[in-house]
């Protein structure tokens, strides 16, 4: 097991790099370059403006070097190891820095400030769809296989597969327009995390002289329950489709027809051999399904206007704003790498069989 | 696939058994029984015919033009046929080609694709340099015509408005709610929703097909790479599949719309099509590890024969069934991430017939008008459940597992 860890760890390195390359190469193939940031926002800059922005690019990347030295000069910039520079271009050594991520230009701030803000917003949104996706799924999934081939099982199937074809951005303006609309129910907000008097507001809900206050804590969950139908459902369909074949799977294999044959009781066959052995697959799941999750916060941050990652990437999206959409897709890259990184070593762990080929 | 490469010995022994009361049939033709004798691969087979119906005879559904259009003068002209674009035309050559082909019966099927894609091509050349619809269309021009009573005879299509059509010459009609006479409503272009979402059958099942088309021709190739020489190959390989499965998809997709100069349907595709391999390579891999230390390849080998017939007309062949199941839950895929970039903003252009796009104008027009959020909602829901329907089918009718619990009787 040793050896599979380690090599995985080293595996992990080369695609990282390739990753780099990746993002960098869709930046630098369109006509123009790295450079065009500069063209593209000609009609709204004067000379001296102009002037600037040439300079910074110029300095950030070596517009007039070859393109391998571009990249390179890039790659250390956001790399957290690499020589780090001071103030006035010399060189500080190498060793580990703080990675620089470049400015935005629509917002005339570091990137890594922007991210930092923004990136907790979609961590949270996914940190709490994971554990709902699963909890209903495992339950969903061993109730299907427990009762397979009967109509349970096959209202779930086909409903959990109407569910997994449901497009999220139906399905947002669908809540939107049945549940936070003044014609219909307004149960919910629109949009957003905070109402506007939020700031106000006491942090737990209390009851006071002017009747109920919900308070700040469970204003944020009251507009968190929307964007999170929302990023759950597709999940869950998914993942108890999974449970249950994994389940049907370790239902027929020979342990469990042992434990039954020595008349170990039909409930902890159920949930210590079989239900057991079907977890790993799940766990690998876990980071597989990080890719979707993160994707589907682009679209339901873009439909609830929750500040978090992915409406700061459409937003540089239709400005053309390169530092952020490149530093955005690396940083999102660098988390699914690293969560797949983790799932293959925590399964690993829970399977004493795994081992490199 | 022919029944002459079948291998594996599992279907010797089937083809060899004498006590089949029919004539032994392909594998392929088998695993297409079994799928179409389930009844999720049947609806959804339905539902994505008519769609395709719809895709290719779009222009005869809903247009502006008219199909005859005599005047007051006796002048007659034929409006709908005159502004048909190259594309009509080579989709409905396609349609009739794929008919012609259904019942040659005794051309084997290789033969058969190849004159299919021979003809098309001369076809779309030749309709690209002579079919030439007029640069400037003016909808209008026939209600007008016809309110200044200068037409003795006009034949509409069942759907009199062209999904371009911004109806300038109508009061009101921006946003306008389902009426008898647009039975959908109108969108925020002041065109009819039912037109669009007919045109917008087009988008939707081109971008499915040819984006998959693509990505599964990449998968095919560097899987086939990986597995065939395994080793060093497969190592490099699958850092190449690692790297592309780690961009989050709508992350890299939304990278490349936004660097893009221009959008247009055929780039969609693509990179929809670009970004979207690594399944199919991991399973063309799988497959082909297994295969290349059997007997047949050797044999190949042994033979001499050069390396693109070894892997895609040897191999290929025995390891396509998890790639077509695959396709089949991609073309979905496909669909849905061109109507949620469309949807988003980075997609097709505003105006254009898409279904993402038309969901687009829903958060604009402020969420309030149902009619363009249901019907538009509903087709690329109803379109992509059909496929992953069919796929469903598909992998249980290939996967001998699933069969054998059938057998069983649960």
């Amino acid at each position: 097991m040793a050896t599979y860890v380690l090599r995985r760890i080293l595996l992990f390195i080369p695609t990282l790099l390739g990753i780099t390359v990746l993002v960098f190469a869709v930046m630098a193939i369109t006509p123009g370059g790295v450079g065009k940031a500069v063209v593209n926002m000609q009609g709204e800059m004067n000379p001296q403006e102009r002037k600037q922005l040439e300079d910074y690019l110029n300095r950030r990347y070596g517009l007039d070097k070859p393109i391998y030295v571009q990249y390179l000069r890039w790659l250390n910039r956001v790399s957290p190891i690499g020589v780090s520079y001071d103030e006035k271009g010399q060189s500080q050594g190498f060793g580990i820095k703080w990675p620089d991520l470049g400015t935005s230009f629509i917002k005339q701030r570091p990137v890594i400030d922007l991210i930092g803000e923004m990136l907790p917003i979609t961590l949270l949104l996914n940190l709490l769809a994971l554990p709902l996706v699963y909890t209903i799924a495992i339950g969903t999934g061993i109730y299907a296989s427990h009762f397979r081939g009967k109509a349970f099982d096959t209202i779930s199937g086909f409903v959990l597969l109407a569910l997994w074809c449901l497009p999220t951005i139906w399905v947002g303006i669908m809540l939107i327009y049945f549940f936070a609309n003044d014609d219909m129910l307004h149960w919910f907000p629109t949009g957003d995390l905070h109402d506007i008097t939020a700031t106000t507001m006491p942090f737990m809900p209390a009851a006071t002289e002017q009747g109920f206050q919900r308070g700040w804590l469970l204003d944020y969950f009251w507009h968190l329950v929307l964007p999170l139908v929302c990023l759950t459902y597709g999940g869950f369909a998914y993942l108890s489709k999974l449970t249950r074949s994994a389940m049907l799977e370790n239902s027929s294999s020979d342990f469990v027809r042992t434990a039954r044959a020595k008349g170990v009781a039909a409930r902890d066959v159920l949930f210590r051999h079989t239900f057991r052995n079907s977890l790993l697959p799940l766990i690998t799941v876990a980071a597989h399904i990080l890719p979707s999750l993160l994707g589907g916060s682009i679209i339901v941050e873009s439909i609830f206007q929750i500040n978090g990652m992915g409406r700061l990437m459409i937003e540089a999206a239709f400005l053309k704003d390169y530092e952020i959409i490149m530093s955005v897709t690396l940083v999102a890259s660098v988390l699914v790498l690293v969560s797949y990184l983790i799932a293959d070593l925590g399964y690993a762990i829970a399977d004493p069989r795994v081992s490199y080929e | 696939m022919s029944s002459g490469t079948i291998q594996d010995p599992r279907e010797e022994a089937a083809l060899a058994q004498p006590a089949l009361a029919t004539p032994p049939m392909s594998l392929p033709r088998r695993i297409l029984g079994e799928m179409l004798g389930r009844w999720g691969a049947r609806l959804g087979m339905i539902w994505i015919g008519g769609m395709f119906l719809l895709a290719v005879f779009s222009p005869f559904i809903a247009n502006s033009h008219p199909y005859l259009l005599i005047l007051k003068d006796g002048s007659w002209s034929s409006p709908l046929l005159r502004h048909l674009t190259p594309q009509d035309v080579i989709l409905l050559v396609a349609l009739f080609m794929f008919i012609v082909m259904w019942f040659m019966r005794r051309t084997p099927l290789g033969r058969k694709i190849q004159i299919y894609f021979i003809t098309l091509a001369v076809v779309a050349l030749i309709s690209f340099i002579f079919v030439r619809p007029p640069g400037l269309i003016v909808y209008e021009k026939y209600r007008e015509l016809s309110s200044a009573g200068e037409v003795s005879f006009v034949l509409n299509a069942p759907i009199p408005y062209s999904p371009h059509d911004r109806l300038r010459d109508i009061k009101d009609a921006r946003l306008a709610a389902p009426t008898t006479e647009h039975w959908m409503g109108t969108d925020n272009f002041s065109a009819d929703l039912m037109s669009k979402l007919i045109h917008a059958t087009r988008i939707a099942l081109a971008v499915g097909f040819i984006a998959t088309g693509i990505a599964v021709v990449i998968g095919i190739i560097i899987g086939g790479i990986m597995g065939y020489f395994a080793g060093a190959m497969d190592l490099l390989g699958m850092r190449l599949v690692e790297m592309f499965e780690a961009i989050p998809t709508l992350f890299l997709l939304i990278a490349i719309a936004a660097v893009i100069p221009e959008r247009n349907i055929y780039i969609m595709m693509t990179i929809i099509g670009l970004t979207g391999w690594t399944g199919y390579a991991r399973f063309v891999r799988a497959e082909f590890l297994k295969l290349r230390h059997q007997d047949f390849v050797l044999a190949a080998k042994a033979c001499g024969l050069p390396l693109h017939s070894i892997l895609f007309k040897h191999m290929l062949p025995n390891g396509v069934a998890p790639v077509l199941v695959g396709a089949s839950f991609g073309i979905a895929g496909a669909i849905l991430l061109e109507s949620t970039l469309s949807f988003l903003g980075l997609g097709l252009g505003p105006g254009e017939p898409s279904w993402g796009q038309l969901l687009n104008q829903t958060l604009g027009a402020g969420g309030r008008y149902l009619w363009i959020i249901v019907y538009p909602g509903l087709a690329i829901f109803l379109t992509v459940f059909a496929y992953n329907l069919i796929g469903e089918s598909l992998r249980d009718a290939i996967d001998p597992h699933t069969k054998r619990i059938k057998r069983q009787g649960g």
